[in-house]
């Protein structure tokens, strides 16, 4: 029995039901009709870095220790992007017995050695840290393999982009295909990342039909549609196909930011006001925020302009609750849930996790940028990611109950492990 | 420390690895924006070479005074063994460098094909301080002061080699010295001339390639000269290589801000011009490529003295009295040594920016101990004080009579060079004192009775009678071929010689300025 995983990065479970009943992935709607589909939650933040941590892990934050694509320094406002390096828990190709095919998972940069091969999703700056075995790399280049789409070129041109993209996916392909075959393996799995980028450029080229690029869009998902097909066509009868998206997204109406809004208060202080970024923080600050809502207290001994003693805590997590939770732009109101910490992680390492995670209403985009001039405008981006409509399809297994109704991310490998069992 | 809240932005031991862009979980490798997003949109990721543990991180956090890497040197913090390659090790500058760096712990490569050598004997000319093999300097570096240095016989040239060398030593720093730094020996004729613009521009432009490929978070700090600007009569200020950000240009009742743009050039032969030509491909280099250089405009270099130097009589640094590679102070100190008359071109006016041989070192050592921005191409006017020629005649003649009892003359020649011998010189040298806290060591004329109580040891002094006759120039600009005639033998000055202006005028403004808003603090 094997296991085949196929990610959708940020595809939400509305939009692949929809392309699966309107015939643009029929494949896929092969798939659902024979298996278990589910809307799922995403992590706390609903960023892939988390979320895809959380997947391959089965924990969540607290345990792996990945709170976001930025975490700072131990007592410093020092920025750093945490990686694979930093993941405390063991990915499930290290646990499960066999050979694994691990392709562009996000966040497992830089790669290690494993059994099987592995090719590191986005963030993975250098090639030569993304492949293992290191013998895979001649035969990457042949294909032309890209780690990611550049995502740069979208701003200068949105043809370049979508040109980078295709290409960027056939190379996907290519490769895929590839170790499908040279490797035997006994766990597979492969994410398109791309999704993600076509949704957060053209959430309103998928709503709107006569959008210039819509067909694009369409033709993106009908081409991974295809490999769904191809993929589900080579299994064997007790192999487990897995599907999945990290988070699901929606139409982004205003970028919001948490930092104006900790500013604006007085919770957030700058040493100089024409320079104003996470190492500029003042004394007397009690609050600030990292992308995309993680607002951490500026706790004494834990940063070095840091005041906030145990005991004004609770009063300060209060306040900025109520502050939050009132928060309304055009009459509506821009949070939807808040998650303190003690109630989200647990773990070794929820002791690094953000003080307080805000969830968005739908439309609204949170975003840190200590910087901000203004409390919320609207940028050349048209979907934002949502924490609570990804989406899980499993399909080969008897018992129905192995998945949940309302699945979340963190619990896909244990899904899949009762499946085995 | 001047370099304190400089951070791994300008750290030569990192890796810019990337640019990202959580607004769409983007990603861009290697493609990079001129600067850092002001926006706070976008990330550039860096890697630290020397600290791999620390995974990615945004490189404008750390500063050099929390990265335990950078430690304390008196010329502010400096990389822990600083890898730093000299290009043209074996000159005087480049071998009086190596020494420097290496007594402050950096470790030292560096690569000559012995040019240097081989065109003053070529000129019928010998280094008047006795200098050994490199092999035996080597050999003596490592016995008196404990310095390594990976030296490898070179042309810059050779970019084949150079490459791979560069590739196996991975400097933090290159200190570009490879050059012929000789107007005469480019004006002697048309093969001179080539072989001068040859070697400076193509080594210079092969390097660049070079550091492109393999080092591009090295900074290169590339010797220029002061007399790439030449000397305007309009008396406009020779400022550090671009105008200043409030200077305007008026013209035809318009007006045009021309901060930042390079400031016009005027070289004064083809070796000069070489330079120019260097500046502009180092210029184009850090815009294409994101390099990181500082381009030295060095005024005329003098002195025979750092502590390393003058530990051992084996490293000991060369000092030229010929007409091609002697520069002016350490040839009147060498002229006056032995009898022959301070030799001034025409008027004698010519004004000059000058730096003693150990300040040159201290301004290096700043300047290298904080790398530019990738993409900075920096300038900075390399100089402790300026004067006239015949004013510095004055000076020496001075320190000889004190010094040593000497009878000292001084004459005027034709001038065999192209150039104005009266000349309004304002030049701006801020730059040095004010953003790398270059503070002057070397008294001038400390440094010049150093020389004289050098210069006139009996084995060296043999060694400038010897070739007393190569101090008059024979290289004419006209490439007429004669002799210079003395004009006049001037007659001994009663009144004493002014000092030599040690501050830029712009300096000075600043100064009275910060008196008028705080006397009390000024006086």
């Amino acid at each position: 029995m094997r296991t085949v995983i196929i990610g959708l990065d940020g595809v939400p479970f509305d939009l692949l039901r929809d392309l699966a009943e309107s015939g643009v992935m029929p494949n896929t709607a092969s798939v659902i009709a024979d298996g278990a589909f589910r809307k799922m939650l995403s992590s706390i933040p609903e960023v892939s870095s988390v979320a895809w941590s959380s997947m391959i892990t089965g924990k969540n934050p607290g345990e792996h220790g990945i709170y976001g694509f930025t975490d700072l320094f131990p007592k410093s406002y020092n920025m750093r992007f945490p990686n694979y390096n930093d993941l405390k828990a063991q990915p499930f190709w290290e646990r499960w017995p066999g050979k694994s095919v691990i392709i562009n998972v996000p966040s497992t940069y830089p790669v290690r050695h494993m059994r099987g091969a592995h090719i590191s999703g986005f963030v993975s700056v250098d090639m030569q840290k993304s492949v293992y075995p290191s013998a895979l790399l001649a035969e990457l280049e042949q294909m032309d393999y890209r780690l990611d789409v550049d995502s740069q070129r979208a701003h200068a041109s949105m043809d370049l982009f979508l040109t980078d993209l295709d290409r960027t996916l056939d190379a996907r392909i290519k490769c895929y295909r590839y170790l499908w075959d040279s490797e035997n393996w006994k766990t597979f799995m492969l994410v398109f990342t791309g999704t993600d980028r076509l949704m957060h450029f053209l959430w309103d080229a998928y709503e709107d039909k006569d959008h210039k690029y819509h067909k694009l869009l369409l033709r993106h998902f009908e081409k991974i549609d295809d490999v769904i097909g191809e993929i589900a066509d080579q299994m064997n009868d007790d192999d487990l196909l897995v599907m999945l998206s990290d988070h699901g997204f929606e139409r982004l109406d205003q970028d919001v930011y948490v930092n104006y809004v900790l500013r604006d208060s007085g919770f957030l202080r700058f040493k100089d006001s024409h320079k104003i970024t996470l190492n500029t923080i003042a004394p007397g600050t009690k609050a600030f925020a990292l992308d995309p809502a993680r607002i951490y207290l500026n706790c004494k001994d834990k940063y070095p302009c840091g005041t906030v003693t145990q005991d004004q805590r609770e009063d300060i997590l209060a306040e900025l609750e109520e502050l939050f939770g009132m928060l309304q732009l055009d009459g509506r109101k821009v949070i939807s849930q808040m998650h303190r910490k003690e109630q989200t992680y647990s773990g070794p390492f929820s002791e690094n996790a953000p003080d307080l995670v805000l969830i968005p209403a739908g439309g609204f985009n949170l975003k840190a940028k200590p910087n901000a001039p203004v409390l919320a405008e609207k940028d050349i981006f048209t979907g934002k990611h949502t924490q609570d409509s990804a989406f899980l399809i499993v399909r080969g297994f008897a018992d129905d109950s192995c998945v949940p109704e309302t699945p979340s991310i963190s619990r896909v490998v244990s899904i899949i492990e009762n499946c085995h069992n | 420390m001047h370099n304190a809240k400089c951070t791994c932005w300008n750290c030569p031991a990192i890796n810019l690895a990337g640019k990202v862009d959580f607004r769409a979980c983007g990603q861009s490798i290697r493609q990079f924006e001129k600067s850092p997003d002001s926006s706070q949109e976008t990330y550039i990721m860096a890697e630290c070479n020397r600290r791999p543990q620390l995974g990615l991180f945004d490189p404008m956090g750390i500063t050099f005074a929390d990265c335990p890497e950078w430690v304390e040197s008196p010329y502010g913090y400096l990389l822990k063994n600083m890898r730093v390659m000299i290009l043209g090790i074996d000159g005087y500058l480049g071998w009086t460098l190596a020494l420097w760096l290496g007594s402050l712990s950096c470790k030292v490569s560096g690569i000559d094909n012995y040019s240097r050598r081989d065109c003053v004997k070529e000129r019928g000319a010998h280094t008047v301080v006795p200098i050994a093999r490199m092999t035996d300097r080597l050999r003596r570096a490592k016995e008196v002061l404990g310095i390594n240095i990976d030296f490898r016989e070179m042309d810059i040239l050779d970019r084949e080699n150079l490459r791979e060398f560069i590739d196996e030593v991975r400097p933090e720093a290159i200190v570009h010295y490879a050059e012929f730094p000789s107007a005469p020996y480019s004006m002697i004729d048309v093969e001179h001339a080539i072989k001068v613009q040859h070697n400076n521009v193509i080594g210079t432009l092969g390097l660049l390639f070079a550091i492109r490929d393999l080092v591009p978070e090295s900074s290169l700090i590339k010797l220029g000269t002061m007399g790439e600007y030449g000397t305007p009569l309009t008396g406009r200020p020779l400022f550090e290589g671009v105008f200043p950000a409030d200077a305007v240009l008026e013209w035809d009742d318009r007006q045009w801000s021309m901060g930042g743009e390079l400031t016009p050039r005027d070289p004064v032969s083809f070796y000069h011009v070489s330079k120019v030509q260097d500046t502009f491909n180092v210029y184009e280099a850090c815009k294409y490529w994101w390099l990181r250089s500082y381009d030295v405009m060095q005024g005329v270099i003098y002195g025979v003295h750092t502590d390393q130097v003058a530990a051992d009589p084996m490293l000991r640094t060369r000092l030229d009295l010929d007409e091609c590679f002697g520069t002016i102070i350490n040839r009147f100190v060498t002229q006056a040594v032995v009898g022959f008359p301070l030799t001034l071109y025409g008027a004698g006016e010519q004004t000059r920016g000058f730096i003693g041989l150990e300040d040159a070192m201290q301004c290096i050592t700043r300047l290298i101990a904080k790398p530019p921005e990738p993409g900075q191409y920096g300038v900075v006017n390399q100089m402790s004080g300026y004067t006239s020629m015949r004013n510095l005649a004055e000076i020496v003649a001075k320190v000889g009579r004190q010094e040593c009892g000497l009878d000292v003359k001084i004459q005027r020649v034709e001038n065999p060079r192209v150039e104005a011998d009266r000349h309004p010189f304002e030049p701006v040298f801020d730059k040095l004192p004010q953003e790398f806290g270059f503070v002057q060591a070397d008294n001038p004329e400390e440094e010049i009775r150093r020389m004289f109580r050098l210069l006139t040891r009996p084995e060296i002094k043999q060694r400038i009678e010897e070739k007393k006759h190569l101090i008059l120039p024979k290289v004419w600009w006209s490439g007429v071929k004669k002799e210079v005639e003395q004009i006049e033998l001037l007659r001994q000055e009663k009144r004493e010689p002014v000092e030599i202006v040690g501050i830029s005028r712009s300096a000075k403004k600043a100064r009275e300025l910060a008196a008028d808003v705080n006397p009390i603090q000024s006086s």
